[in-house]
């Protein structure tokens, strides 16, 4: 067999997205459509791509609608794109965005497509609701009726109890346990205090509002509908004002409970989008080269006999992803664990420094170690911006390519936790 | 002695033909009590219809293969004749369903054709009254597929000349993680009998199970199996399980649930209230 040929590098150009606004707020009457449309729009201008026909341009929502079904595609069709760039939807909870892009990073690193864009959205304020599946039966029954006999027969089988809309919730299916619930079991499990995971939450704030302060996003968000900065962002959290809340979460624990709403991410509304290319691409269109998208890696873990936790998949996936790339934990300069909730941070953190969790899950020699909690997340993370589900994964990729771009050495590495026990781990180098 | 029966008997009639000895008071049974009858239904088959309501009922993936609590609803009717018949020396309505052990010997599909055979095996005397195991067993062109022992426990009733043990010392039940959660709403035994015909008052509505005493509706104990099972049970091959039911889940509410590999592809699952701490039941599923 011939030796494939070593694949180039795929390089991040830039990133855009809209401000990340709390649900039922500043969005609402916005579609996931409106605002991928809108970060893709804003990309389109700062990088002059008006006209230009892309390899392919991916993206996806958590929350769809079902008439959205080509929703990527159709968000290019609105933007000044050549019409003739192919796009298509990814699907993979709150690993969408950083599984379009490091997909469509491996296109370009096979030579199949010389640019993309990669993203995502979501609305919860724009949320489908579905007809019962008492309704929907009923309702299909009718369809396929031929008689008015059947037709009767089908009204008839409908039931008031039907008529309530079925509303999409975070609960995981084969538990029944919201994410919250889940985390609230892993964050009992490792131990994690109310008062770290409160110093992680002001932290991120206030990083976040010190990357602002400074200009940091000034070209990585562009304002949409009179936002201009992530509405969640309180620049005056600390950990005196965090500790007042209420255990939303594990509340069944008790005095035990650690989990509120200042810890974990509110529902939030956005899109983003992240510009890669080939090297070629960005010389030959003068674009800026902030970092190469080195590897990223996926895992999953078994939640539902509860034998690991719903949110620790990236634990299992940085070393797979360390391994591969011949790296240790500690050779990274930046490091953004997207913060689904503090305490899932934490747990994750706790996991890779834990002799028992290395040897026999990770089946790892020696402990991956800790970090050095100063690079952590360093321009705020998903507590202080919001979580618009598969937005997540672009707002990631584009903040640390420019955080090592301005640094203009190092690496970094991404990792981000996802529904049904999945997760997503990344590295980025800087260039 | 075997007694055929036309077919597999609606538990509606059962139970309304049951109903007029509610009152009925059973101060005690001989320990030779029992009817030396096996009840036997030729023919039975499971529709798809019904096959693929269970399995959404319960939360399952719809696919061709009888879930093991579904053949113990084709085969309960069987099972409550003999229970109803007036030899059978236990008050039916108010049995308390204590426990279920099942050998389902292998992958069952839809278009099998079954036969059902029934039969009351003994009488034991419980701390709390007397008990009956209910066997019933299902083949399929004559080989056994699925033979399952129900225990049901008739409060009060002394079984005579036999001393009554005390109660076990149990161990106080300490919750283990929740690894699932059900909340079960009102109509839940409404919505299970739809699927099974077991319309027994109990499980139905605020008002039905008043009239029988209870404060509200309580869970059907193969509602519960049936949603454990959909969790924990193999697929493609038979399989062993049993389920303990300690106190029942009344409608509306809420089940904690835990499920814990074993060595040996055992898997235990339980569920319990998780307000005052109080198991609703026990079980496990592993191999043959």
């Amino acid at each position: 067999m011939a030796s494939s040929p070593s694949p180039r590098r795929a390089v991040i150009i830039g990133g855009n997205r809209i401000p990340f606004a709390r649900a039922n707020g500043a969005y609402i009457g916005a579609s996931n459509q409106d605002m991928l449309t809108a970060a893709l729009d804003g990309l389109v201008a700062r990088f002059g791509l008006q006209g230009e026909r892309l390899g392919a341009v991916a993206a996806g929502a958590v929350l769809k609608h079902s008439r959205d079904f080509n929703l990527t595609r159709e968000s290019v069709l609105g933007t000044a794109l050549d019409p003739a760039t192919p796009a298509y939807d990814v699907q993979m909870a709150c690993a969408t965005g950083l599984e379009a892009i490091g997909s469509l990073a491996d296109k370009i690193k096979l030579g199949q497509i010389d640019s993309a864009i990669g993203g995502g959205v979501d609305t919860i304020s724009d949320a489908p609701i579905a007809l019962s599946d008492g309704a929907r039966a009923g309702m299909l029954a009718l369809s396929r009726a031929r008689t008015l006999k059947d037709r009767l027969a089908a009204v008839a089988s409908l039931r008031p109890r039907d008529l309530a809309p079925a509303a999409p919730g975070t609960n995981e299916p084969r538990t029944g346990l919201s994410m919250g619930e889940h985390q609230a079991l892993t964050t009992e499990k490792w131990g994690i205090t109310r008062e770290a995971q409160d110093e992680l939450a002001a932290a991120s704030h206030q990083h976040l509002a010190a990357a602002y302060e400074r200009g940091f996003f000034d070209d990585l968000v562009t304002p949409y509908r009179g936002l201009a900065r992530d509405n969640n962002l309180r620049a005056d959290s600390t950990v005196e004002k965090l500790a007042k809340l209420k255990p939303a979460f594990g509340k069944n624990l008790g005095e035990r409970a650690t989990m509120t709403a200042g810890n974990s991410t509110p529902l939030t509304d956005g899109a983003s989008a992240v510009l890669l290319g080939s090297e070629e691409f960005a010389a030959a269109h003068s674009l800026p080269v902030l970092a190469d998208f080195v590897d990223y890696e996926l895992a999953a873990v078994d939640f539902v006999s509860g034998e690991e936790g719903l949110l620790m998949a990236p634990a299992y996936a940085v070393p797979r992803l360390l391994a591969r790339n011949g790296l240790t934990l500690q050779d990274f300069d930046f490091y953004e664990i997207h913060e689904a909730f503090a305490g899932t941070v934490l747990s994750t953190l706790k996991a890779w420094e834990d002799p028992e969790f290395c040897a026999e899950r990770l089946g790892l020699d020696a402990p991956l170690g800790s970090i050095d909690r100063s690079k952590l997340n360093v321009a705020g993370s998903s507590l202080a911006a919001g979580h618009p589900f598969a937005a997540t994964g672009g707002r990631i990729v584009a903040t640390l390519a420019k955080l090592l771009h301005e640094k203009g050495s190092g690496r970094s590495l991404i990792s981000v936790c996802a529904a049904g026990g999945q997760g997503i781990v990344a590295i980025l180098e800087a260039r | 002695m075997r007694e055929t029966l036309p077919a597999v008997p609606s538990l509606g009639s059962l139970y309304a033909a049951a109903a007029p000895r509610v009152l009925r008071k059973v101060a005690s049974v001989a320990p030779g009590s029992l009817p030396d009858t096996e009840a036997y239904v030729e023919s039975v088959r499971c529709s798809r219809e019904q096959l693929i309501a269970y399995q959404r009922l319960m939360g399952d993936t719809v696919r061709e293969e009888l879930p093991s609590v579904l053949l113990h609803g084709l085969g309960f009717p069987v099972a409550l004749w003999l229970m109803s018949r007036k030899d059978f020396p236990l008050p039916l309505l108010g049995l308390v369903h204590l426990r279920n052990e099942v050998r389902h010997l292998r992958a069952v599909t839809p278009d099998e054709e079954l036969a059902v055979s029934a039969r009351a095996l003994g009488l034991e005397a419980h701390h709390a009254g007397t008990a009956v195991t209910i066997e019933t067993s299902l083949f399929s062109a004559g080989e056994l597929v699925w033979r399952g022992l129900s225990l049901y426990l008739a409060k009060g009733v002394r079984l005579d000349g036999v001393q009554a043990p005390t109660a076990p010392e149990r161990a106080a039940f300490v919750p283990p993680s929740t690894t699932a959660r059900w909340r079960l709403d009102g109509a839940t035994g409404r919505r299970f009998a739809a699927v099974l015909g077991d319309y027994n008052p109990i499980h139905l509505s605020a008002l039905s199970a008043k009239v029988l005493g209870l404060k509200a509706p309580i869970a059907h104990g193969m509602y519960l199996a049936g949603r454990a099972l959909a969790q924990c049970a193999p697929h493609g091959t038979g399989y062993a399980w049993c389920i303990d039911f300690a106190t029942p889940v009344f409608l509306p509410g809420t089940v904690e649930v835990n499920r814990t590999s074993r060595p040996g592809g055992v898997v235990q699952f339980c569920g319990w209230n998780a307000r005052n701490s109080k198991p609703h039941f026990a079980g496990q599923v592993g191999p043959l």
